[in-house]
This record gives C-alpha cells, structure tokens and sequence, in this order.
C-alpha cells in the first residue's frame, strides 16, 4: 500500500444517479489524467528548479522584493545589491534520507534588475513564514516631488 | 444530448481545479496546488509540504475517510499604498488532498510548520506495518 497522488473524480463519479448513463470511459479518464500529471509533473515542480517565486511591489519611498523561499535556514539566505540587479541566494538543508549519508543540499539563486535608483546603504531584508522580504529604499532625488510654482 | 455526452466523455467533465467535494471550506475560492514530497519509512509516511507565506493560523488539516485535505491561507496581505509592479506567487490559498486507502492512523497524525514548510508524520496502520514472525 502507498499514498496515491489525489486526483479529483470526474462528474459522472461524483453523480452516479445523473440522467446519463454512467461513463464507460469515467476510469479511464481519472487514469490518463493521473498519467498526465505524474508525467508533467516534474516540470513544475518548484523544489527541483532553482528558481523561485519573486513578486515586486513599490510605494512612495521603497521598492520591496518579496521571495518565497520555504524552509530555509536564516544563516543560508544571501542578499547582495550591485550596480542595479539584486542578487538573492538561498541554500536548503534536508536532513539525510538515511543513517550516514550525506546531508542534502539545494541552493537557489536570482537576479532581479532594479531600474530604480537605491540607495544602496539602507537595504534591508526580513524571513517571516518562509518569505523573504527585501525593502530597497529609493534615494531622495528619485522621490516624486511636488513643487508649487507660484504663478504672478 | 445524452448520445453525445455518452460519446464525448469530456463534455460532461467538470473543470479538474473546481472540485464539488462536500468536505471543502465554503469560502475557499481558487486554489493553487503546492509542491510536496511523500517519503516512506516502515512506521509512517512522511509527507513535506511547501507553504511559503502560510503561518500556523492559516493552515487546516482535515483527516477524512480515506483522505487528507491540507489547506493553507496566506498569512500576509499586500498592505495599503504598495502597487504591485512584477508578480510570480499568487495570493491564492494552497490546497493539497492526499488519499490514503485508510492504511493511516488518523488519530496519530502529527504536524509542524516552520518557515513556510509544513512536515506531517502519518503512521502507518497497525495491520500494515511489516511484522516479523518467528517460526517457533
């Protein structure tokens, strides 16, 4: 016995006394989808790739960055901004699968291109619930300014 | 009708990602499937979920009749005044349903989440377990 991956029942399953006869096909289906699955699977399988989610957001004063990247020790996560692309670096650690063998280890690692001018002293970075957040103050003279022009 | 649904099966199919299961939260809405890994020892399965974003408040676990739901809510909102400018993640809930023939102890399941990832113990059911027999 093994735990089988969840494939959701089709219709006709779910209603057997539906006005339809039952499908002859209905096994079938969940099967050739299950196949599907299992088959396609490994490409969009997150853990395996080493990318990561990265979603960019801004306000008035900040450009943040936001990674998800779960599971990972805060010693392991590498923040570095140079001349304009923000690099992100991260290493998971599993435990070994079995008694004396070796620890495995996945790194991770992205850049991201910042148009916006940073001021590159005050970046800060925070791991809450597996995402990182990286706020990236915009410098002064960037900032949107309003300037009243007094009109005679 | 009939004729062609019975012909074409796939008319009749309802969309894989709106399931109609009884056991679903009510105000769930769109879900995204998150990446997992099933390992397996002689006691138990071990099952790894990656839930970035989802804190210990946000997740359900549902154990059901053959089955186990994981459903995780995103713990962070995008706060007032920030426009998203490049999105990758979705704010949508994480949902994950296992089924396990009932080879599991339901009432042995033991969970823990740190840092968005979510580590589940299922031990496995008596009757399944290898056993030994000694041959007297």
């Amino acid at each position: 016995m093994r735990l089988v991956r969840y494939t959701y029942p089709t219709q006709r399953i779910l209603e057997p006394s539906s006005r339809f006869q039952p499908s002859p096909w209905a096994g079938l289906e969940s099967e050739i989808d299950r196949l599907f699955e299992t088959a396609l699977g490994g490409f969009t399988n997150d853990t395996a790739s080493n990318r990561f989610a990265v979603d960019l957001y801004e306000d008035k004063d900040n450009t943040y960055v936001r990674a998800e990247l779960p599971g990972v020790s805060r010693d392991d996560i590498g923040v570095e901004m140079v001349e304009g692309y923000l690099t992100i670096t991260a290493a998971r650690k599993a435990p070994p699968a079995k008694e004396g063998a070796e620890e495995e280890s996945f790194s991770f690692s992205r850049s991201i291109s910042i148009s916006e001018d940073i001021d590159t002293g005050k970046v800060a970075a925070s791991y809450e619930n597996g995402v990182l957040t990286v706020t990236l103050p915009k410098r002064e003279e960037t900032k949107p300014r309003k300037i009243n022009v007094a009109v005679k | 009708m009939a004729l062609l649904n019975t012909l074409i099966p796939s008319l009749a199919r309802s969309p894989a990602n709106s399931p109609t299961d009884s056991q679903r939260p009510a105000d769930l809405g769109r879900t995204v499937k998150p990446a997992y890994e099933v390992k397996e020892t002689p006691e138990a399965f071990g099952v790894t979920v990656y839930l970035p974003g989802v804190a210990k408040e946000g997740l359900e676990l549902t154990a059901e009749e053959g089955q186990i739901r994981i459903v995780g809510r995103r713990a962070w909102k995008q706060p007032q005044g920030w426009t998203s400018v490049y999105r990758e993640s979705s704010d949508a809930a994480f949902e994950l349903v296992l089924s396990h023939d009932n080879a599991v102890e339901i009432d042995k399941i033991a969970a823990e989440v740190r840092d968005g990832v979510l580590r589940v113990s299922l031990p496995k059911h008596e009757a399944i377990k290898p056993r030994k027999i000694t041959v007297s």
